[in-house]
């Protein structure tokens, strides 16, 4: 009767957890007597100290504020920054051209079919004249390409110029090109020079225009001086703006009207300017941003070109380095780089090196099963890198949020997020663990090499994966998943996260948030973080357990000599 | 029948070959064997490791059937734990101390740790190694290494145990205490399978042997009634002493000798048809002489010369 008793209570389960126990326990033993465990192990270690120190280096520290649109530059050098000059409406190529510059106004023209063909004043010409001059401007001249006269005069104070008073007209025409000019003489002898002109000049008298010619004039205004801007004032110039509903000016994001039409143009470059019609997000008004919002949460921001296109980095950039870092490193550094060197050393020989240290045959003479014997081994390997990538994780999660921005002395909201990553890297290791173990079984000798190529697919896969997730050839990886596993986790535990990174993207804040997360893609169209996160999961059980599988039915096979 | 007289018997080979690519490993063996110690002879290359590994399933064999009380140990892992095996294999985890090692891999047979540890303890007494459990095993000698392996294979008290080869690279005292550790399971009722190739390390353990060769079964019984048959059979003695010739007028006069020769300084050969009534007539002569004797050797009375008899009756 006791005999019996005991047997009850010493179930098939108690055995199997004993034995399971017994090897995970033993596999962990034997992990932690190789160098090449803690050589790994090392590694990770210190990139994540490497990674931290970054962290405090670059992250932490004040930013010299960006120049978000480049408008604090002049590069024309003629001493107003670019956002200056456009406010005034003169080109940042032409140095002659800027805010007060003196300006030529055309007043009218004679061209080749008017009746008309003389004109008296004191103005700027521009074109082809007999011109008898009552003054001349010898200071108005520029560039020859340009076609200024040039009137340099003599001792006696007359141009030097050639004498053409005895030259037919059409000799004249000829030989006088663009920017020259003759002298005719005194032919009416009322003590007026007349000249043949062709080009630019200034001057009071009477313009004759020979048939077929044409001749402009005008005058040019007189220069003001305008103080030029310090290039810092176009630096941070023009901040994200919001406005509720009543249009007085809120924080962003404005709560009681996250969707519709904000932005200011604090600069004013979008709205006095050429660009006055620009309606990059065509929504019909011009230099606006239009904020989209679903259940409480912006999940677009579409900007108009000028428009908020300067913020003050300092006030955005502090929450949005911290979270592109966590992503960052939770992705390359965890997923791809951990993910992927832990179990190329640790788990490849799990039970080939058994096999060829001939010790296996200790552990196959008792009742195990040999598909038993590779799950048992695989937990054993997970006991160890889980624990390591889980604990790692935790710890760069705590000392990064003492560290981290924000109003808080510790940010309790990070450490779901690292744990997610831990979690995630750990489906990796199991994935990739049971896959190299297999591959390990599959062929003893040249399984490594397998891994290597695999590892490589992986890698590029896992670096698409993160800058375009929505490819699907990159899906047909491990790490795909697991990155979308951080992706869906970010956004539950940081559901802003879509707003901080379209706030990114959208005002050029360039802090690379937008680039390393993107919402997550396997939602079915739900656009469910929790699914998306399920699937992810869903899909790295059953990469692992179908590795197991063929591992299992591969080495249950095997003749062991 | 089985040892303990219910169920199928320990072993049963039914008509077994196993062949690697063109190697013939087994060739068409049948066998079954229940209770007592059981001597595997063979030389090298016999069959003795493809034998028990067949019966391990660690191989898969060829054509026949191998069933360890009544299971096929290629498909299931059930008889495994009624088995205790002494692989050929050398190799043990190194860094662990020989408690740690039994205890360890006691546990795979779903017993908890404190269960083990005791058992384990108790079979490294088993085997005399209780008072250096606490050394690693890297430091340990090739016998006490045998010894480790035999009592991982004995910690579950297994009703069959199997051993490749446990005296091999064995130091004379290892060897004599893994032999009182066999014949004292042999006492227990236990199956025992010791293969050896040395026919002298057999006959001290047991009288039942299996003799293989070329993986074909060649004889099987009693040592002790193969033996008479080859004493029947011209044998040599070959005693080294300081005046072999007067030892052998000694001999000469006796009726089992028929010819003596002197093939080096100070050695004496008698050639004999009777090589146990040679034997029991060596005591009184050597006392009789009063020479010094430095050793008396049987030159003939080795496996291989049994396996030449044997090869020869057969044909």
């Amino acid at each position: 009767m006791d005999e019996s008793g005991r047997k009850l209570s010493e179930t098939v389960w108690t055995r199997l957890d004993r034995k399971a126990g017994a090897i995970i326990e033993l596999t962990v033993r034997q992990l932690r007597h190789r160098v090449s465990t803690w050589v790994v192990l090392g590694v990770g270690i210190l990139l994540m100290a490497l990674l931290l120190v970054f962290y405090v280096d670059a992250v932490r520290e004040s930013f010299d504020p960006i120049d978000n649109d480049g408008d604090s530059f002049d590069s024309d050098g003629d001493g107003y920054p670019l956002g200056q000059e456009r406010k005034y409406g003169t080109p940042d190529w032409d140095p002659d051209l800027y805010p007060g510059a003196s300006e030529y106004i055309k007043e009218s023209d004679i061209d080749y079919n008017d009746e008309a063909r003389t004109f008296s004043g004191n103005r700027s010409w521009d074109g082809w004249a007999f011109f008898e001059a009552k003054w001349l401007d010898y200071e108005f001249s520029g560039q020859w390409w340009e076609g200024h006269i040039d009137w340099t005069p003599d001792s006696e104070g007359l141009p030097t110029l050639t004498d053409c008073s005895d030259w037919s007209l059409d000799r004249i025409q000829n030989r006088i090109g663009w920017g020259d000019a003759c002298d005719l003489g005194d032919g009416d002898g009322d003590g007026l020079v007349t000249y043949y002109v062709a080009g630019l000049w200034k001057g009071e008298g009477e313009a004759t225009v020979p048939i077929d010619y044409y001749l402009e004039w005008g005058v040019w205004t007189e220069p003001t001086f305008i103080e030029p801007d310090p290039p810092e004032m176009y630096i941070n110039e023009d901040g994200i703006d919001c406005f509720d509903s009543q249009g007085e000016r809120v924080d962003c994001p404005a709560a009681d009207r996250l969707s519709g039409r904000h932005g200011f143009d604090d600069d004013g470059d979008c709205t006095s300017t050429d660009y006055l019609l620009d309606d990059a997000n065509g929504n019909g008004y011009a230099c606006d941003v239009v904020w989209q919002s679903t259940n409480g949460v912006v999940t677009s921001i579409s900007a108009d070109e000028y428009v908020d296109e300067d913020p003050d980095e300092q006030e955005y950039i502090g929450e949005l380095s911290h979270r592109t870092f966590i992503i960052a490193v939770g992705k390359m550094a965890f997923v791809i780089l951990l993910g992927l060197f832990i179990p190329l050393f640790l788990a490849l020989g799990l039970v080939r090196d058994e096999t060829e240290n001939g010790t296996l045959h200790l552990l196959l003479s008792k009742p195990i099963h040999r598909a038993e014997f590779i799950v048992y081994r695989l937990m054993g390997y997970l006991a160890i890198s889980g624990t390591y990538v889980i604990t790692l994780s935790l710890l760069v999660g705590v000392i990064s949020s003492f560290l981290g921005p924000g109003e808080q002395f510790f940010r309790l909201s990070d450490l779901p997020v690292w744990l997610g990553i831990g979690v995630a890297t750990m489906l990796v290791l199991a994935a990739y663990g049971a896959m190299f173990n297999t591959m390990g079984l599959i062929s003893p000798k040249y399984g490594v090499y397998g891994c290597i190529i695999f590892g490589i697919w992986e890698f590029i896969m896992g670096s698409f994966s993160i800058v375009s997730p929505n490819w699907s050839v990159a899906s047909v990886s491990i790490s795909h998943w697991a990155l979308q596993m951080i992706d869906a986790i970010v956004l539950m535990a940081w559901p802003d996260t879509i707003q901080w990174a379209e706030m990114d993207r959208a005002f050029e804040i360039d802090s690379g948030l937008s680039v390393f997360w993107q919402p997550p893609v396997h939602t079915f169209g739900t656009q469910s973080a929790g699914i998306a996160l399920l699937t992810s999961i869903v899909v790295l059980a059953s990469v692992t357990a179908a590795m197991i599988l063929i591992g299992k039915s591969v080495f249950a096979r095997r003749e062991i000599m | 029948m089985s040892a303990d007289g219910q169920g199928p018997p320990a072993v049963i080979i039914d008509q077994v070959s196993k062949w690697y690519g063109q190697v013939i490993g087994i060739n068409d063996l049948s066998l079954a064997i229940d209770g007592g110690v059981t001597g595997i002879l063979g030389p090298n290359g016999a069959g003795k490791s493809t034998l028990f590994k067949l019966m391990m399933g660690r191989l898969k064999p060829s054509q026949g059937s191998v069933r360890l009380f009544g299971v096929d140990p290629w498909s299931s892992t059930s008889p495994y734990r009624r088995v205790g095996y002494v692989s050929e294999s050398e190799k043990l985890y190194e860094w662990m101390t020989a408690l740690d090692f039994v205890t360890t891999l006691a546990r795979l047979h779903g017993m908890t740790r404190d269960e083990a540890s005791q058992r384990s303890a108790h079979v490294l007494d088993f085997v005399g190694l209780a008072d250096v459990m606490h050394k690693e095993l890297g430091k340990y000698s090739k016998g006490m290494r045998q010894r480790v392996k035999i009592a991982h294979a004995l910690v579950h008290d297994p009703d069959l145990i199997v051993m490749d080869e446990p005296l091999h690279g064995c130091d004379p005292i290892a060897r004599t205490s893994i032999m009182n550790v066999i014949r004292e399971l042999g006492k227990q009722g236990k199956t025992v399978l010791v293969s050896s190739h040395i026919l002298e390390e057999i006959e001290r353990i047991t009288e039942q042997i299996v003799i293989l060769h070329s993986g074909r079964l060649l004889a099987i019984g009693n040592l002790h009634a193969i033996r008479d048959l080859l004493d029947k059979h011209p044998h040599r003695i070959l005693i080294k002493c300081e005046d072999p010739r007067a030892l052998a007028s000694a001999f000469i006069s006796e009726g089992p000798v028929f010819g003596v020769r002197f093939p080096r300084e100070g050695e004496l050969e008698i050639q004999t048809n009777n090589l146990s009534a040679a034997h029991s007539l060596l005591p009184s002569i050597v006392v009789d002489s009063k020479q010094r004797i430095t050793s008396i050797e049987n030159p003939d009375d080795n496996l291989d010369s049994l396996l030449n008899y044997l090869i020869k009756e057969a044909n």
